[in-house]
């Protein structure tokens, strides 16, 4: 009986999806490499010509510094197909931080726009440029009609839109959105490093990665670590993220999950 | 002493001359009326109007302290000929009640000498100057007031008289001034004038029959006359990197605004579009009556078919290099970068921005993305060495290090093992370091170079998994407690 039941979900779900999707052609996703993250993501993977938004966890609302390298990790492999723009509000990103890391700085064309109007504007105009994989932009916050008009541009050429969501120095907290249409919203902050056994000093940057919202999909938490930072295998792995620890199943708590449903 | 520094045509039938003293032209006409000199003021008005100048041609140059000079080779043609463009010129100006006398010829000096000396509104037929130079006089030769005197007080009167006086005699004479000023006024010598603005052929108008000062209106003759250049570039295989739309307006004014773009194009579409928001910051005052359009920096521009199935491919409006143009347009040059590598230990200046786009990658095939073995570390663009990856540097830095608080280390040499930043502690659980990195000394005055300028950069990680980059200034030297100082923050 519920395997009946499953059976008609799935096949309803593929035919809303065939309506969703129109004429656009399927754009793939991005698989991180590992089942137990790609299986909560619609597809398999992360799914491009989307927008995606990343937030940051305690004192990285205000600075950014984890998620945005967790953007420029998980764009990695898109910006080696093409160039990638990261739309900023204060100059502060640091292109050598980036190239350890393993993301190609000979890629990344840096914008800085005076506010978050404009910032949205110069998202907009970039992903829908061909030559454009990846396209990342600080701003507070992400309205309805803004979402989009984000999505309509990735639709166009079929670019990856990350959203980070960051708060001016100082500035107090907008209201959060109401609803989001971004396909998946992600909040990072850092976790601490293990280094290797017998090893001094830091290890390899961890980050504290909850899905929160995954449309298709469904959310998760984990801590991933940052493979071969400040290596020179930096950028050579399969994926510049590895799976460390697997924090919770959403799917255990049916209670938040049907709250996330309503939110969402 | 008082003297006239220039009369009006009244004052001179009466007799009055410049550089007569002020009593004495006073006893002569009791009722004169004067006023004080003003040479900055002179020179301001005469930059004004060489800027007006530029509707008839893009190069103008001013002949202080009371001329210019207009360069309307290949522009003539705009306004049917020479002749009608010194008719239109004369018209506009006399209306703005100005004292002048016109001369066109084929080099500067003769056009100076019969301006100044010839009969007003002289055209001189192409190679005719010769004739119309013997009559004038001597100082018709802008000549230094020396040999003007040696001239005079030998009795020669007219040019014709100096153009018979065999070449060498006439140098040893008068001096090579005098030969080199004959030369350029007969156009045997070549001279360089001073342009206001660099010359450029690239240079087209369209005058209305009304003025305008709509908005759409502005932003359609923009389209048309950029539209009108832009064939001609296309006619001759040329593209332009640089343009500028100046409008004439019914006071006199001429607001202009500019784009660049970051290769040489000559798609009118495209360069009307970035002209479009700049049109709101140009005040049309009573109304426009002319616009101008000139290209700088034209390089020939190899044509690309525009290919056949539109549909499938991407239009050129899409492309990176649009992109990059309408971002530096809105933004300005310095808004969009692409960080290169600078050898420097010192972190602020390891990062070089670079125009996102190499005017030599045209030759490379155009804003297609580079290809992966181009696009690879530092091959290509600089020679600089890239960035260690080996050694860990933060995601973000900050422009100016950030000032902590409390912090407390154990021994010299050491990490913190707490500090306080924007009001919050931070207990450190790991940390790396140091690493000392030297000011640059070889850069600076020998005697500013202390060990107080060098900074020991520690990596550290809080409790929560927060990792910082912070450097203690100077070092242990018994004086009170060092400095320290957040600037940046890893991953």
């Amino acid at each position: 009986m519920s395997d009946f039941r499953a059976k008609r979900i799935a096949a309803l779900a593929a035919k809303i999806a065939a309506i969703e999707s129109g004429a656009r052609p399927e754009l793939g996703v991005l698989p991180f490499g590992d089942p137990r993250m790609d299986e909560r993501l619609a597809g398999g993977g992360l799914p491009l010509g989307r927008w995606h938004e990343i937030a940051g966890a305690g004192i990285e609302v205000e600075t950014s510094a984890a998620p945005a390298a967790f953007a420029a990790l998980m764009a990695a492999p898109l910006a080696r197909r093409g160039e990638a723009v990261w739309v900023l509000r204060r100059d502060d990103l640091w292109a050598p931080g980036l190239a350890g890391l393993g993301f190609p700085p000979e890629r990344l064309i840096q914008v800085c726009v005076r506010d978050e109007a404009e910032a949205l504007a110069v998202m907009e105009d970039a992903l829908s440029t061909v030559g454009v994989s990846a396209v990342f932009a600080e701003v507070e916050a992400v309205d309805l009609t803004a979402g989009r008009r984000l999505q309509l541009a990735c639709e166009r050429r079929g670019g990856t839109g990350f959203v980070l969501k960051r708060r001016p120095f100082g500035g107090t907290a907008k209201v959060e959105a109401a609803g989001s249409v971004s396909t998946t919203r992600w909040r990072v902050g850092s976790a601490p490093s293990e280094p290797l056994a017998g090893e001094f000093g830091l290890g390899a940057p961890r980050f504290h990665v909850a899905l929160e919202r995954s449309r298709g999909g469904r959310s998760g938490e984990w801590i991933l670590e940052a493979q071969g930072a400040y290596s020179w295998e930096a950028g050579d792995v399969a994926h510049p993220l590895r799976l460390v620890a697997d924090l919770g199943d959403r799917e255990l708590a049916p209670a938040s999950e049907r709250h996330e449903r309503r939110a969402a | 002493m008082r003297r006239l520094a220039a009369v009006s045509a009244e004052a001179a039938k009466l007799g009055l001359h410049v550089g007569q003293k002020a009593t004495d032209a006073m006893a002569l006409v009791p009722e004169l009326q004067t006023a004080d000199a003003e040479p900055e003021a002179d020179a301001q008005a005469l930059t004004a109007l060489v800027d007006w100048c530029v509707r008839f041609s893009p190069a103008v140059a001013a002949d202080r302290p009371d001329g210019l000079f207009l360069d309307i080779s290949g522009v003539a043609h705009l306004w049917g000929g020479e002749t009608e463009m010194m008719a239109d010129f004369r018209n506009r100006l006399s209306g703005s009640g100005l004292e002048f006398r016109l001369a066109i010829a084929d080099t500067p000096g003769a056009a100076w000498a019969l301006a100044h000396y010839g009969r007003d509104g002289t055209l001189a037929p192409p190679n005719g100057q010769a004739e119309l130079l013997k009559p004038l006089p001597p100082p018709a030769l802008r000549l230094d007031p020396e040999a003007a005197a040696q001239i005079e007080r030998l009795g020669l009167r007219r040019l014709d008289q100096l153009m018979d006086i065999p070449r060498a005699p006439l140098g040893r004479r008068f001096g090579a001034s005098t030969l080199e000023r004959l030369d350029q006024a007969l156009g045997r010598s070549a001279e360089a004038l001073a342009f206001r603005r660099p010359p450029t052929p690239w240079v087209t108008r369209l005058a209305f029959f009304e003025p305008i000062s709509a908005p759409e209106d502005m932003a359609r003759v923009t389209q048309d006359v950029t539209a009108k250049l832009c064939a001609r570039l296309e006619a001759e295989g040329r593209g332009g990197r640089r343009f500028e739309v100046a409008f004439h307006r019914v006071d006199g004014k001429a607001p202009s605004v500019a784009v660049g773009l970051s290769l040489p194009g000559r798609d009118a579409v495209r360069i009307a579009r970035l002209f479009q928001p700049k049109l709101e910051t140009v005040d049309p005052g009573f109304g426009v009556e002319s616009v101008t359009i000139a290209a700088y920096a034209v390089e020939p521009v190899s044509g690309r078919q525009v290919r056949l199935e539109a549909g499938l491919d991407a239009a050129v409006e899409d492309g990176l290099v649009p992109l990059i143009d309408r971002l530096t347009n809105r933004l300005g040059p310095c808004a969009v970068w692409r960080a290169t590598p600078f050898e420097s230990h010192v972190p602020e200046l390891a990062v070089a921005r670079e125009p996102p786009i190499l005017p030599r990658a045209e030759a490379r095939g155009g804003g297609e993305p580079r290809n992966a073995v181009e696009g690879a570390w530092g091959v290509g663009e600089t020679s600089a060495r890239p960035w260690d990856r080996e050694a860990p540097r933060p995601v973000r830095l900050f422009r100016r290090p950030e000032p902590l608080e409390q912090v407390v280390a154990l021994l010299p040499d050491d990490p913190p093992v707490q500090f306080r930043w924007r009001g919050r502690v931070h207990r450190v659980q790991r940390a790396e370091g140091p690493e000392r990195i030297g000011e640059e000394w070889w850069k600076g005055d020998i005697g500013d170079v202390s060990v107080g300028h060098v900074r020991d950069y520690y990596r550290v990680e809080d409790a929560e998994g927060g990792r910082f980059w912070l450097f203690r200034a100077g070092l242990y030297n018994g004086e009170g407690p060092p400095k320290w100082w957040l600037h940046g923050l890893f991953a």
